[in-house]
C-alpha cells in the first residue's frame, strides 16, 4: 500500500515536471529562441517612428519681404481597420473633410489602412473636427501634420519664385518644381526629425514607452537680390502694356549693372504659383531665360565694341552707308533710310544695318564670333534659376556667306532675353559682365546669415573707354534724331537700344506681319543704377507701327521713371521733354520718320 | 495529551509569511499605482504637448494671414478700391537727420543729430 502511494506520488509529480517542462521549453522557444522574431511582430504592431515635420524655409526679398511661406494645414487620412463607429463618423467628419457621407462610408468599407481623405485641412477646422472625434470617442480618422505654400503677392514673381508640387503624382511628398523653390530646394527643405513610438491597440500614441527621438532642422530663409518695390512697378506697367498691346509673349528685365543683381524680372503670360497646377506650362515658362529670339539692332552693340575693341574703327572712322542699299554676298541689304558716311556714333543712333555689316566685315568672322562670345552669347548666363537655355550661336564654320553682314544686326543669332539684358549692363558697367543672380544670402530660420553670395564678375569685354564710347552713343539714341525718342525720362540722361526683328516662323522662314520689338537701356547714364530690358513678342498694332522705338520704348520710359523715384535717383537735368504716357500717345502722334528700327 | 494542548500551528513562521505576502502584495499595489500614475501624466503630457502644436499651428496660421493680408498687392488691391489712401507728408513735417559722425574728442560715432528743423 505504502508502495502503491509513493509510486502514485512519483506519477504526479513526474507529470507536473513535464508540464512545467513543456512551459519552460514553450517560455524558451518564445522568449529566446523566436525573440526576434516576435520583437519585430510587435514593433510593426505598435511600434513607429513618428516624422517630426521641418517647416520649409521662406524666401524674401531684398528688404526681408516674405514672398512665400509655409502654413500648416492637416492631411486627412482614414484607416478603415480602426473605424469603430463607420456612420457616425462618416456624418461628423462629412462636412469639415468637403465629402458626402457616402462617400466616406464607401472608403471604410474598402478596409484600407491608409486613404487621403483632405490633403489640405485648414488648422482651425482640423482642431474642431478633432475635438468632435474626440468628445463622440470616434476612431480611424488620423489628422496628419502637413503645410501648404502660400505666395502672398499672387502672380507676382512668379517665375522667380517657382512652385512646389509633387515630382511623382502617386507619392504625397512635394517639392520645388520651378525657380527658387526648385533651384534651392535643399536649403529651403530642411530636414525632417523623427520620435520613434508605440501605441496601443485603439492607435493612440503610449507616451510612457516613448524613444529616442530627434528633432527637426527647419529650413533655411533664401533671400532674394529682388525688390518687390520694383517687381510691382514693372508687373503694373507691362499689365497694362499688354492689355493695350495683347502681345503672345511679354518680358521686362531690371538689372543693377554692378552686381549683376536681378532687381525685377516678370513675363506674359503668367500663373499664381499657388494654382500652379491649373496652369498651362506656357504660362509656367520663365520666358527671359527659356525663350530665344533673335535680338535685333540691340545687338549692334556687340559689333560696335568689338570694332571700336580690335581698332578696326576709331572715333573719327567713316563708313559709308551705302545710301540704304548695300549688295552682298548675292543679296541686298536695306537701312530703312538711306545714309552716306557715318562714324560708329552714328551708326548706333541711327541703327544702320549697312554700317553695323560693315564693321562686322571688317572685323572678319572669326574676331566677331570672339566677341560674341565673350559677351555671354551662346553660353548660359549662369543664373542661379534652373531651365536656362544658351541660346543658338552657330560656330563660324557653320556660316554662310551672308552670316557675318546679318550677325551685327542681330539676325542669324538666337539669344535669351537675360543674355541681352547682361550685355547691355556690360556696356553700363564699363566693359566687365557680371554674371546674373536671384539669390543674394541664405539665412538661418532665426535670421542668422550663413551665405553671403558676393556678386562675380565674369570677365572684362572690352575696356572701359570702349565701353564709355558706346554707352555715350547710346545716350543719344533716346535724344532726337535716335530712334528712341519715346524712351527718354525727364531729368535722366537716359542710354539704350532699340530692336526690331521679324519673328521667326517654326515652319522654316520668318512671318511677314510678326515682329519682336525690344528696348534695352540704362539709366542714369552717367552712373547707371539698372538697366531695363522691354520684349514684346508680336505686339498687336497697326501695321507699320511695330518698332522697338515705338512699342517697347515707351513702356521702358514707364518703367524707368517710377523706378527712378523709387530708388530715390537725383535728376541731373531739367525735366523738359513730357514723359510718354501710353503707347497710344505715340501712335495718335503718328510715326515720327525717325523714331524707328 | 500534551501535544493536543499544543497549538500546532508555528505562530511565528506564519506571521513572517503573511507579513512577507502582505508586504508583496502592497509593493504590487504601489507599482501598479505608480505605472498607473506614469499613464495618466503621459496622457497629460501628450494633452499639453497637442495643445502646444495647435497653438503654435494657429500662431503660424494667423501669421500667414497676416502676411497676406500686409503684402504689396493686398495693400495695392484696397489702394486700388479706395479702403486705404497715401496723403502727401509735407515739407514742414519732415525732419532731416544729419549722419552718425565720429566725436572730435573719443572717435567714438555718435548718434545721428537733427540736422534742420523747419517750424
Amino acid at each position: 500500500m505504502r508502495l502503491k502511494t509513493r509510486h502514485r506520488v512519483a506519477i504526479v509529480c513526474s507529470g507536473a515536471c513535464l508540464l512545467f517542462s513543456l512551459y519552460s521549453w514553450r517560455l524558451v522557444d518564445l522568449q529566446v529562441a523566436r525573440h526576434r522574431e516576435f520583437v519585430r511582430e510587435a514593433a510593426e504592431k505598435h511600434s513607429r517612428k513618428e516624422p517630426i515635420l521641418a517647416r520649409r524655409g521662406m524666401i524674401v526679398d531684398r528688404n526681408g519681404e516674405i514672398l512665400a511661406a509655409s502654413v500648416p494645414v492637416r492631411r486627412a487620412v482614414l484607416d478603415a481597420t480602426q473605424v469603430n463607429s463607420p456612420g457616425r463618423l462618416a456624418e461628423v467628419a462629412a462636412p469639415f473633410l468637403g465629402m458626402e457621407p457616402g462617400d466616406i462610408l464607401a472608403e471604410i468599407a474598402t478596409g484600407t489602412q491608409y486613404k487621403v481623405l483632405s490633403r489640405c485641412l485648414p488648422e482651425e477646422r482640423a482642431i474642431e473636427l478633432r475635438r468632435l472625434l474626440i468628445g463622440e470617442r470616434l476612431r480611424g480618422l488620423r489628422l496628419l501634420e502637413d503645410s501648404q505654400r502660400v505666395y502672398p503677392n499672387g502672380p507676382l514673381l512668379c517665375h522667380v519664385l517657382g512652385y512646389l508640387g509633387p515630382r511623382d503624382p502617386a507619392k504625397p511628398e512635394v517639392e520645388g518644381l520651378e525657380g527658387v523653390e526648385s533651384a534651392f530646394e535643399a536649403e529651403l527643405r530642411g530636414r525632417d526629425g523623427f520620435r520613434l513610438i508605440e501605441k496601443d491597440r485603439t492607435g493612440r500614441e503610449i507616451v510612457l514607452y516613448r524613444g529616442a527621438e530627434e528633432g527637426p532642422r527647419h529650413g533655411n530663409t533664401v533671400e532674394l537680390t529682388l525688390d518687390m518695390g520694383l517687381q510691382a512697378i514693372v508687373e503694373e506697367e507691362l499689365d497694362a502694356s499688354c492689355a493695350e498691346l495683347n502681345p503672345d509673349v511679354a518680358v521686362v528685365i531690371l538689372v543693377e549693372p554692378k552686381t549683376g543683381d536681378i532687381l525685377a524680372l516678370a513675363n506674359r503670360p503668367n500663373y499664381d504659383p499657388g494654382r500652379a497646377g491649373s496652369a498651362t506650362a506656357e504660362s509656367r515658362k520663365n520666358r527671359a531665360i527659356m525663350d530665344v529670339v533673335e535680338p535685333g539692332s540691340t545687338f549692334k552693340i556687340v559689333v560696335s565694341a568689338a570694332a571700336l575693341a580690335e581698332g578696326v574703327v576709331n572715333d573719327k572712322t567713316l563708313i559709308h552707308c551705302e545710301n540704304g542699299r548695300y549688295y552682298y554676298g548675292g543679296a541686298v541689304l536695306r537701312d530703312v533710310h538711306g545714309y552716306g558716311s557715318m562714324g560708329v556714333h552714328d551708326i548706333l543712333v541711327k541703327s544702320s544695318n549697312i554700317g553695323s555689316a560693315k564693321m562686322g566685315l571688317m572685323l572678319g568672322p572669326e574676331k566677331f564670333y570672339g566677341y560674341v562670345r565673350l559677351f555671354g552669347f551662346g553660353e548660359r548666363t549662369g543664373i542661379d534659376l534652373p531651365g536656362e537655355v544658351r541660346g543658338i550661336l552657330r560656330s563660324v564654320s557653320q556660316w554662310d556667306r551672308l552670316t557675318i553682314t546679318r550677325m551685327p544686326m542681330g539676325h542669324a543669332i538666337s539669344t535669351t532675353p537675360l543674355q541681352i539684358a547682361m550685355a547691355m549692363a556690360a556696356i553700363a558697367n564699363d566693359g566687365a559682365l557680371m554674371r546674373p543672380r536671384v539669390v543674394r544670402a541664405i539665412r538661418s530660420p532665426d535670421g542668422r546669415e550663413i551665405e553671403r553670395r558676393e556678386p562675380q564678375m565674369v570677365r572684362q569685354v572690352v575696356s572701359p573707354e570702349v565701353a564709355r564710347f558706346v554707352g555715350n552713343a547710346l545716350r543719344a539714341v533716346t535724344k532726337p534724331g535716335g530712334t528712341a525718342k519715346l524712351a527718354a525720362v525727364p531729368g535722366f540722361e537716359v542710354a539704350g537700344k532699340t530692336g526690331t526683328a521679324q519673328k521667326v516662323n517654326p515652319r522654316g522662314g520668318y512671318h511677314s506681319d510678326k515682329y519682336v520689338v525690344s528696348f534695352v537701356g540704362y539709366l542714369p547714364a552717367e552712373d547707371p543704377a539698372f538697366v531695363g530690358l522691354v520684349m514684346i513678342d508680336n505686339a498687336k498694332v497697326a501695321p507699320g507701327l511695330n518698332y522697338g522705338g515705338l512699342v517697347a520704348a515707351p513702356i521702358f520710359a514707364r518703367i524707368a521713371e517710377k523706378a527712378a523715384r523709387y530708388l530715390n535717383l537725383v535728376p541731373v537735368q531739367r525735366a523738359e521733354a513730357v514723359l510718354p504716357l501710353a503707347f497710344s500717345g505715340a501712335r495718335d502722334g503718328g510715326r515720327p520718320p525717325e523714331a524707328v528700327q | 495529551m500534551s501535544s493536543a494542548a499544543t497549538n500546532p500551528l508555528a505562530v511565528a513562521p506564519l506571521v513572517r509569511w503573511v507579513v512577507a505576502a502582505l508586504f508583496l502584495c502592497a509593493y504590487g499595489l504601489v507599482f501598479v499605482h505608480v505605472k498607473h500614475e506614469q499613464h495618466r501624466l503621459g496622457e497629460g503630457l501628450r494633452q499639453v504637448e497637442r495643445k502646444l502644436a495647435d497653438e503654435r499651428a494657429l500662431n503660424e496660421v494667423l501669421l500667414a494671414r497676416i502676411t497676406t493680408l500686409s503684402s504689396r498687392a493686398e495693400l495695392q488691391r484696397r489702394l486700388r478700391e479706395g479702403f486705404i489712401s497715401l496723403r502727401e507728408i509735407p515739407q514742414s513735417s519732415l525732419a532731416v537727420l544729419a549722419p552718425a559722425s565720429e566725436g572730435v574728442v573719443t572717435g567714438l560715432a555718435q548718434a545721428p543729430s537733427l540736422e534742420a528743423r523747419v517750424p
